[in-house]
């Protein structure tokens, strides 16, 4: 299969002038500077191949902004290769970003005080998309996305919602084969974001375009990636399938019980004797949640035993998320499975 | 054949937004006349204490003042760039640009033209031959066709010194106090240089050298054979000022850091 994205050893230092305390300092920062490296993304090296939905993930400061910049042309790296579409992004920049579609959801690319069409039309000029091509490919976007009712509007009127499934088709005005989305269902509601990962689907599945998929919230990723990869600190500590990522770290279940009257931790503990569980608290009022193995009998032992010696109000019984996992990930620091 | 075509359709789509504030764009035209108007009375005022000014008599001042409003009015549609920092490079819009396929001085120039500030160029020929006449200049059949070099070499001049100034916030994105005080500096270059010490003279000529954008080109038109070689130095110096500073620009780009999300 044909890689779309070869990333070898990619690293970015930034120089950042640290200015010393008080008016000494100031005063001998005058003359002398002293300059910090930090780097924000540390020889990483991964390959993307066509068609592939990969789900992108990490903290804020992880480096996946930055490196995402850096594959997308804007940023220049410090060292290592990246090839995209066969092209160094950097270097040939004009011819590149052709190839590309890029949506940060935090930054428009449409123009604010002209309509959407409007605005379609010099991109449409900037790409230098032939009509043709333009009227067959865009009416399939614009009727999948259900924009046509907003093209003639300006964007400062449209809502959030609509403003990102209008940014979603300028990005792929031009029908590039791969697709970059920065937080792209950012402060959506749920029907919109429905929409839009059905879509995105269905242009993966029609025209094979390959999508890399940068968001914090994790539902997104479960719903359209089979591999994530996961940066902190600047290095890449997971790459490899979502359902393996759930199956090493996602063993088990979580019962949360709502208790009638107040409990202690105290109280609670003795009721986990000998089984694989333990309690956290929940975040209301005598909500503790016990998280346990995946095993019918440990389950029903733990119920068992607590609504036996507690008057409960509800109960509820969740897989572990993969937030969940992740935050464990994250807090355990290098994933070793 | 691309770019032009881009040119115009962003031209079209600047129109129709503008229109749709008329207001805005009527009182825009007015402030800039009001702003040229008030230029216009300060040389009739220092004019009011003596006849000459090294040499150069009212009308001359006059006329190059015109002839300054001419590269002015178009550098300031086109090449007016001073919030590049806070606008692209703080508020991180430069990601955006680098994005699409077509150089980015050129989409930035695109999004940023003020067309109104075009109104100049009439004001500047209107100041022009009202000295000419008083001046008894003729004019021979290729001096319009000298005219439009001087004009564009003063424009690159402007636009090649604004762009510079842009480009240092690649590597530095702390703000300057530069922008403004450069425009002072720009007006120095409408008055005849000798009347400024050596310095003075030496920088507005060779390191800022806004004397290439009024005094210098309008000598030519003057007949001030003196300034002649000056005067004929404006479309090299344009060429050379805007190459230099598209050169740095492409440098920046390749450090520019972007901003943090």
């Amino acid at each position: 299969m044909e890689k779309v994205i070869d990333v070898q050893s990619l690293r970015k230092d930034f120089k950042s002038h640290s200015s010393r305390s008080g008016l000494k300092g100031a005063f001998r920062d005058l003359f002398t500077r002293n300059y910090k490296v930090i780097s924000a993304v540390k020889d990483i090296s991964f390959t993307v191949n066509e068609g592939e939905m990969v789900g992108y993930i990490g903290e804020n400061g992880a480096g996946k902004s930055t490196s995402i910049k850096m594959l997308t042309g804007i940023l220049t790296p410090t060292s290592g290769t990246v090839r995209v579409n066969g092209m160094d992004p950097h270097k040939e920049r004009e011819k590149f970003v052709r190839s590309i579609g890029v949506v940060f959801g935090q930054r428009s690319q449409l123009w604010w005080d002209i309509a959407v069409q409007e605005s379609f039309r010099l991109l449409k000029k900037v790409y230098n998309v032939p009509d043709d091509v333009y009227n067959e490919h865009m009416n399939h976007v614009i009727e999948s996305l259900d924009i046509g009712p907003l093209l003639d509007k300006p964007v400062r009127k449209l809502s959030l919602g609509q403003r990102m499934r209008c940014e979603l088709a300028a990005a792929l005005l031009h029908n590039p084969k791969l697709l970059f989305l920065d937080e792209p269902t950012i402060g959506l509601d749920v029907l919109v974001k429905l929409k839009i990962r059905n879509f995105l689907k269905e242009i993966n599945e029609k025209y094979k375009t390959t999508i890399l998929l940068t968001t914090h919230d994790l539902t997104d990723i479960e719903a359209l990636c089979d591999r994530v990869v996961m940066l902190d600190e600047g290095q890449i500590i997971y790459d490899g399938e979502l359902a393996k990522l759930r199956s090493n770290w996602g063993e088990g279940k979580q019962i949360e019980f709502q208790f009638g009257e107040q409990v202690s931790g105290e109280q609670l503990q003795p009721l986990l004797k000998e089984l694989e569980a333990e309690w956290t608290k929940g975040d209301r009022d005598n909500v503790w949640i016990a998280n346990v193995i995946n095993e019918e009998h440990v389950i029903s032992e733990v119920i068992g035993r607590v609504v036996a010696a507690n008057r409960i109000t509800d109960i509820k019984i969740h897989e572990i998320s993969t937030e969940e996992i992740i935050r464990n990930i994250y807090e355990e620091g290098m994933l070793n499975g | 054949m691309k770019h032009t075509s881009i040119f115009f359709l962003y031209v079209a789509q600047y129109m129709k937004t503008r229109l749709t504030y008329r207001v805005d764009m009527l009182m825009e035209i007015m402030s800039d006349l009001l702003f040229q108007a008030v230029n216009l009375i300060f040389i009739l005022v220092v004019f009011g204490h003596t006849n000459m000014l090294s040499g150069w008599s009212k009308d001359e001042i006059i006329f190059i003042y015109g002839f300054f409003l001419v590269p002015f009015a178009i550098f300031g549609a086109f090449f007016n760039i001073w919030d590049f920092n806070e606008r692209y490079i703080v508020k991180g819009e430069m990601d955006r640009i680098l994005t699409r396929p077509v150089h980015s001085l050129f989409q930035i120039i695109l999004e940023r033209m003020e067309l109104e500030s075009l109104f100049g160029v009439l004001t500047g020929i209107a100041v022009m031959i009202y000295a000419g006449s008083r001046l008894d200049l003729s004019l021979s059949w290729y001096d319009p066709i000298v005219f439009l070099f001087m004009v564009l070499g003063g424009a690159f001049v402007y636009a090649g010194i604004f762009i510079l100034l842009a480009s240092i916030s690649f590597w530095s994105d702390s703000r300057t106090s530069i922008m403004p005080m450069m425009y002072n500096i720009g007006n120095y270059g409408r008055y005849p240089v000798d009347i400024y010490n050596k310095v003075i003279r030496f920088v507005l000529t060779w390191i800022l050298p806004f004397a290439f954008v009024g005094v210098y080109p309008s000598a030519y038109f003057l007949g001030r054979e003196e300034w002649y070689g000056y005067a004929f130095l404006t479309p090299v110096m344009g060429a050379v000022f805007f190459g230099f500073a598209i050169f740095m620009w492409n440098i920046g780009v390749t450090k520019y850091r972007g901003a943090g999300n």
